[in-house]
């Protein structure tokens, strides 16, 4: 260690440092500017935009609230996260358990290269299909949405789990099935807890992906109000507070707001399980 | 007897627990893509009752099309500008990170935050942060080309919108990197030093094959993000000023939903479908013919 320190050299480490620093302020920059503002009046924030705010006025955190809707998107998108993520959790790991202990059967095989098929296409492929499909058996709704999203998770998912799965050792499933368990009881007692660190991983990407998603609301959900989640908000509000722009930062932070607090207590695994998919993907 | 019983229920369980994926899957995905395959040899508009099979010529028109080619040119740019600002920047911050001692998971973290946040949310605060504060840089510094927000300057736009999608892309392939760098065995650092190779050579005789696998990773992802890329040029621009920066993922959603000419849409992301396809394809192979670890 410290020969590292030596050997890398004192210039090297203030460029470091300076480009670290650096783009903490980039990032942290706009962020500090939305949550300043959001805080001011118009004029307040027509002196002094970069300041801190004179005393902390929260009538624009009254006026969101008040209207009641914030709570109706954040309740809109978490019940579609949640519900996506029961989904993808139910269908991902019963077919990926399914391709891994039967790799040599001709049917596991296929299925497992049709599900992976899935990799060569971009959403745009099917995302108009899918709108006349959707409208077509009248899912233009939040189920429907929630049902794509587990269709769509598949070909991640199989590739992840199909992949941890096989490099499992066999040994303690053999052991249980010669003590008589089902494939379903392994499958449950031991296979679901084996996987879990992979389970996890894909948990959270698949979380932030439908959290944040835009486009497949923008399709589905975006003509009736009632089903709007908090990036749709975001959308159809850029207008409507483009001369009020604090209150606009306001709804910004809003919008943010959750997914920060997350963030906030579990970044440990957040980040650990992103780095995993991501490397393994 | 008993014995042969049991075996076959294990194979009704597995195949079972195959079935859910394999029904959605085929209905939402495999089916969806050959409906618009289909939907691009018509000459539907997205409302009408019936359409008319009229073969290739929406492919040819496509292909006459100057509108199509300038928004293949903008999305070609636009890639092309994301995957040098996301690569350079990412391994610039990886390396950076690793060396670091002190505050390291306050660091990371805090490099890590723009991933969290919603496209449409970041987009509409970059745009905010372009109007406010461009001109006021501008004016201090007397360039007339930051007297106006960039997202309003048909020179500019496209820039502005890679800026922002950068902002909040370089956080993943970063980490990757963190992990690439990682798994180099701190004992060729040192039999290096001992050699007396410079700072520069250890980069590039060891560190950098050891980062081939994970830069072929990153580059994938920064292509396909940048030849798809929607959210942030749909929120910040709409695809303009004057089609500056009309990527194709906006020219085939306005196509189908604006223009009425979804047959015509459904023949772009076919052509779309083609150019992902082939770049996976490059992928595969360039994967395979790997680095260090040959992954």
């Amino acid at each position: 260690m410290k020969l590292t320190i030596k050997a890398e050299g004192l210039g090297w480490r203030i460029l470091r440092n300076v480009v670290l620093v650096l783009g903490i302020i980039i990032i942290l920059g706009p962020l500090y500017l939305v949550l300043v503002n959001s805080f001011k009046t118009m004029p307040e924030a027509g002196r002094n935009f970069f300041a801190l705010p004179q005393s902390l006025n929260f009538n624009n955190y009254a006026e969101l609230l008040s209207k009641g809707e914030y709570w109706g998107y954040v309740w809109n998108t978490t019940y579609i996260t949640f519900f996506s993520i029961l989904l993808v959790v139910l269908i991902n790991p019963t077919v990926s358990y399914a391709i891994a202990r039967n790799s040599h059967k001709t049917y596991y095989k296929i299925i497992y290269f049709y599900l992976l098929l899935g990799l060569f296409v971009p959403f745009q492929v099917i995302m108009l299909p899918l709108t006349k499909i959707m409208t077509g058996i009248q899912l233009l709704n939040p189920f429907g949405l929630i049902i794509l999203y587990g269709a769509l998770s598949l070909t991640r998912g199989v590739f992840l789990l199909v992949n941890y799965i096989q490099q499992m050792p066999a040994e303690i499933e053999e052991a249980a099935r010669i003590d008589g368990c089902s494939t379903f009881q392994i499958y449950y007692s031991i296979i679901l807890r084996l996987i879990a660190p992979m389970l996890v991983t894909l948990v959270i990407m698949d979380a932030l992906w439908f959290w944040n998603d835009f486009m497949l609301p923008l399709l589905l959900l975006n003509k009736a109000k009632e089903f709007w989640t908090l990036p749709l908000f975001q959308y159809n509000f850029k207008t409507e507070y483009s001369f009020n722009y604090t209150m606009a930062f306001t709804s910004y932070l809003m919008a943010m707001l959750p997914i920060i607090l997350v963030y906030a207590f579990g970044q440990k695994h957040i980040i650990a399980g992103l780095t995993e998919g991501a490397v393994k993907g | 007897m008993n014995k042969k019983i049991v075996f076959s229920w294990d194979r009704l369980t597995y195949f079972l627990f195959s079935l859910p994926a394999v029904i959605l899957y085929s209905f939402f995905f495999v089916y969806a893509v050959i409906v618009g395959i289909n939907y691009s040899f018509t000459d539907w508009n997205g409302i009408s009752k019936s359409y008319n099979y009229i073969g290739f010529d929406n492919y040819l028109s496509l292909f006459k099309n100057p509108n199509f080619w300038q928004s293949l040119e903008v999305t070609g740019k636009y890639a092309l500008m994301l995957v040098i600002g996301v690569m350079a920047l990412s391994l610039i911050l990886a390396l950076s990170l690793n060396s670091l001692k002190r505050f390291k998971t306050f660091t990371k973290s805090v490099y890590f935050l723009p991933a969290m946040i919603s496209a449409v949310t970041l987009s509409l605060i970059w745009d905010q942060m372009f109007y406010r504060i461009a001109p006021k840089i501008g004016e201090a510094l007397n360039i007339a080309a930051l007297s106006q927000s960039p997202l309003a300057s048909p020179k500019y736009a496209l820039i502005a919108i890679v800026l922002v999608n950068i902002w909040q892309a370089v956080a993943l392939p970063t980490l990757i990197f963190i992990a690439g760098l990682q798994s180099v065995p701190d004992e060729l650092y040192e039999s290096a030093r001992i050699d007396g190779a410079s700072t520069f050579k250890r980069f590039r005789f060891i560190t950098m094959p050891f980062l081939v696998p994970t830069i072929t990773v990153n580059m994938v992802l920064a292509i396909k993000a940048g030849v798809t890329s929607f959210d942030y040029a749909y929120t910040l621009t709409g695809g303009g000023p004057i089609k500056a920066s009309n990527l194709i993922g906006i020219m085939i959603y306005n196509d189908a939903f604006q223009n009425m000419k979804f047959a015509m849409a459904n023949a772009e992301s076919v052509v779309l479908f083609v150019i992902i396809a082939v770049l996976s394809f490059v992928q595969i192979w360039l994967s395979r013919k790997g680095g260090v670890n040959g992954k």
